[in-house]
């Protein structure tokens, strides 16, 4: 049996390469957490939180950057979200066996997977260049545009995964279709559009493309939505290309915020869809 | 009993009971898409009786019974011709608000279907719809309902517990419960029992046995025994037809037709 | 008469009763109207996106032609713009490290699928799945830093003694070690893209139904021979699709590739000479360019990325399709 021979060393050499490459990407989440600890955790103080952005060659933190991030994310979140509902409730209800829902949701995919600077350039030629200006409140709408097609995607996932004969009792003791959706689709559905909206936030919290041309960034703090705004993303960006030693520093301690935002919102959706697998 | 009944298709079958018929189907046909599912169907349910519907899978039952509150409108490319008078009025008219026909033509599915919500919500739910009470009143007629269904004792302390931790029997009569707590006039129960264990099936069919006076009730079964112990009069279907239709005791003693008979001695289906 | 006493209270409530429908009615129209929008709006945006990028690349498309395709050339001063160069260097970027990233993702998916102990799955498919949340910036960040820093020092100079002189492969790592650069960006790439294309491969193979692997199983294959004869085979429409989604990732990555590749529009033999991609180039240049034409040339490339990206994003979601179509009959 020389060839079962052959065989089973075969195997055992591409085993062993599949768990080198399972120990690669492993090795590699390690590297990139491992750096960023180290280097963002000696920059990590209270000032960081409270004190504004620096001029260059000075100490300072990045109060306005993350105030600016957080407002800018909300307001994205506040707009995005009923729209990604609405279209996903749709897709899954109303227009369930429409050939309108075939073509959208094929267009939200694409969507979900575009390169978010065409964002930035689209959310430009939108609102910043009719607006003569760069501002915050456009930031904030390509982040929202960058909301939608997550929430679109879960909702309409999710809904799907309510059974039909729920609905069918539902409209048979005479509750209209948009009841319910509301009273019963939505609360069988609830945790995995929470997830989908978690997962949003997770992914323009980190963004930094489509910020760069339309809330550009500020030195200063701002809560004026039609003024240029800071944000954690693009000031990172900026400080980390700078030649100047605090400010690489600031950028890798916002790097590890947002990071240690993004992991938590990510483990936190994903406990949530984990009990609904369980169940 | 010995009254002879109209012969022919076209006729309405009428079972021989004098009540005047709540539902009347004159020539009732169903398409899912191209496929004719009921073809020339005609019968009358008489008011506050049960009135069983058995067949072998696929014979139409459970499509003729989802015409009467017309819930397969939830569902592309199903459409119904013919008609069926309620109280003379045609439902299948273009007219006729698909919300209010359902609140007065109840449903009881297969399996129990309680909503995500606690067990006093998933009744309130359906009374909130369309009317407007008083707290007070809402608990009277929550635990009416619940009585009703044969519940009350056993939730009566756990009004607030989700309608999901109930066993399998306790959520299909609490599904019973809701549909009673809108006061429908039809009720409709689609095989009610079958996915019951034999202890909650028999409490099920105590329930429609109690509810028979106060409504007019259909009852889809695969299960003969079952048609034969709740039910007045029993539709044979067969392949979208319908075979024969009479007295329960006539079809289960004396059927007319061979294709009957030979359902019901266990020869098909 | 009684009967009409009767009948008034119950018309009282029959009104009632319509009001409650016709209201009804009205709720749903407006709840599926609302719904409605929404849905279309989602298609607006595309829709929006196309004309805006159109519309902003029009002056410099309409000036150059199609020698914006084809020229190398990038100045400001005499605003003459060509995209050739950061074209090159995105279609260059994206396809190696996509070759980087398949094989090992894969082998990720295989290891995670067939090898992995039950326990360690579940926690190893998450750790995998979280370097696809990391924002690119941080990969950007971390490739500029620490990555860059070793490939300068170590990789770089190790590759070029190696290869010195050797035909074909010397011009390709040659020059002075950057440290930034397309290779360097490739690199980087392939570690964003990897989750990606490993997720998917997962999912894939998660398709594939369990009685055909026993039976395979059952006449004495391997592993491998199961994996590479029968898994791979059901799947690769799948694998397919979860590759040209990467690739769709690769090519519109902005942040990561904007840190390490150098921002230098030219076309090099060399792997490690520093280059730039169309999003690096738009990230990079945007808020300072001045003129119309400048700024219209980088719309320009936006449009052009947007084109890419949806042509091979369409091709990775119909891919995908038929294997979901699969598994759903």
């Amino acid at each position: 049996m020389a060839g079962f021979q052959t065989r089973k060393s075969k195997n055992a050499a591409m085993m062993g390469l599949c768990m080198a490459a399972a120990g690669i990407g492993l090795a590699w989440l390690a590297l990139i957490l491992g750096a960023l600890l180290w280097k963002g955790f000696s920059g990590l103080n209270l000032a960081v939180f409270t004190e504004m952005t620096p001029p260059p060659g000075e100490a300072g933190g990045l109060a306005n950057a993350i105030v600016g991030s957080v407002l800018m994310t909300v307001i994205a979140v506040v707009v995005g979200t009923p729209v990604g509902i609405l279209a996903g409730t749709y897709m899954a209800e109303y227009g369930r066996f429409s050939k309108l829902t075939t073509i959208v949701r094929f267009i939200n995919d694409i969507l979900l997977s575009a390169p978010s600077i065409i964002v930035g350039l689209f959310v430009y030629e939108l609102l910043v260049r009719p607006m003569g200006h760069f501002s915050g409140i456009a930031g904030a709408f390509a982040l929202a545009v960058l909301v939608i097609p997550v929430v679109v995607r879960t909702t309409e996932d999710m809904l799907l995964l309510v059974p039909n004969a729920l609905r069918e009792a539902g409209a048979a003791i005479g509750a209209p279709r948009w009841i319910v959706i509301r009273s019963v689709a939505y609360r069988a559905a609830l945790s995995g559009i929470v997830t989908g909206v978690l997962l949003a936030i997770a992914r323009i919290s980190g963004e930094t493309a489509p910020l760069l041309f339309t809330a550009l960034n500020n030195q200063f703090f701002t809560s004026n939505l039609n003024a240029p705004m800071a944000s954690l993303p693009v000031t990172i960006f900026q400080f980390a290309l700078s030649p100047y030693e605090e400010w690489q520093q600031l950028a890798w301690t916002g790097a590890l915020i947002i990071t240690v935002a993004v992991l938590t919102l990510s483990v936190v959706a994903r406990g949530l869809t984990g009990r609904r697998e369980t169940r | 009993m010995s009254q002879m009944l109209p012969i022919g298709k076209s006729a309405v079958m009428t079972a021989s009971v004098p009540a005047k018929p709540k539902v009347e189907v004159k020539n009732l046909e169903f398409f899912y898409g191209q496929s004719r599912a009921l073809k020339n169907i005609s019968l009358a349910l008489p008011a506050r009786s049960v009135t069983a519907f058995i067949g072998p899978s696929g014979c139409g039952k459970s499509t003729l019974l989802r015409v009467f509150n017309r819930i397969y409108e939830l569902y592309p490319n199903q459409r119904a011709q013919g008609e069926v008078l309620v109280d003379g009025r045609n439902i299948l008219d273009r007219g006729q608000d698909l919300n209010l026909l359902r609140a007065q033509v109840g449903m009881v599915f297969q399996k129990p279907t309680p909503f995500p919500m606690t067990i006093y919500e998933n009744i309130a739910f359906g009374i909130r719809l369309y009317e407007k009470l008083s707290k007070s009143e809402m608990d009277g007629r929550v635990e009416q309902a619940l009585q009703r269904a044969a519940l009350w004792s056993e939730v009566k302390d756990k009004l607030n517990a989700s309608g999901l931790s109930l066993s399998g029997g306790q959520q299909q009569r609490l599904c019973i419960a809701r549909t009673v707590a809108v006061k429908p006039e039809i009720i409709l129960f689609d095989e009610p029992a079958s996915a019951l264990d034999p202890l909650s099936t028999a409490k099920i069919e105590e329930l429609i046995d109690e509810l028979r006076s106060e409504y007019t009730i259909a009852i889809v079964t695969h299960n003969m025994q079952q048609a034969a112990r709740v039910s007045s009069q029993t539709a044979f279907m067969y392949l979208g037809e319908l075979i024969e239709f009479d007295l329960t005791e006539t079809i289960f003693t004396a059927p007319r037709e061979k294709r009957t008979q030979d359902y019901i001695t266990g020869r098909f289906g | 008469m009684s009967s009409v006493s009767a009948a008034m209270p119950r018309s009282a409530a029959a009104t009632a009763r319509d009001a409650t429908v016709r209201r009804f009615a009205l709720s749903d129209a407006v709840f599926r109207a609302a719904t409605r929008i929404a849905a279309l709006l989602v298609l607006l945006i595309l829709g929006g996106v196309a004309i805006s990028l159109v519309a902003g690349a029009w002056p410099a498309l309409s000036k150059f032609g199609a020698a914006f395709l084809v020229s190398q050339s990038w100045n400001p001063v005499t605003e003459n713009f060509g995209a050739l160069a950061p074209i090159y260097g995105t279609i260059v970027t994206a396809a190696i490290s996509i070759l980087i990233a398949v094989p090992i993702g894969i082998g990720i998916a295989i290891f995670l699928t067939e090898l992995c102990p039950r326990p360690l799955r579940r926690p190893i498919g998450i750790a995998v799945e979280l370097l696809a949340g990391i924002p690119s910036i941080i990969y950007g960040i971390w490739g500029l830093f620490i990555f860059a820093p070793f490939l300068q020092t170590t990789v770089q100079p190790f590759l070029i003694n190696l290869f010195h002189g050797v035909p074909g492969l010397s011009g390709l790592f040659a020059g002075p070690p950057y440290g930034i650069g397309l290779l360097t960006s490739a690199l980087i790439l392939a570690i964003m893209v990897l989750p990606f294309i490993t997720s998917i491969t997962k999912d894939v193979f998660d398709t594939v139904p369990s009685v055909l692997k026993e039976s395979a199983y059952g006449i004495g294959c391997t592993t491998w021979e199961v994996t590479r004869r029968v898994v791979i085979p059901y799947t690769r429409v799948g694998i397919m699709g979860g590759v040209m989604l990467g690739l769709g990732r690769a090519l519109g990555e902005t942040m990561a590739v904007t840190f390490v590749i150098g921002n230098a529009h030219r076309i090099s033999a060399s792997l490690f000479a520093p280059a730039t991609t169309i999003s690096a180039t738009i990230a990079n240049e945007f808020t300072e360019a001045d003129g119309e034409i400048y700024t219209s040339s980088l719309i320009a490339l936006g449009f052009l990325l947007f084109v890419i990206t949806f042509l091979i994003l369409a091709l990775a979601r119909t891919m995908l399709l038929r294997i979901e179509k699969r598994t759903g009959a």
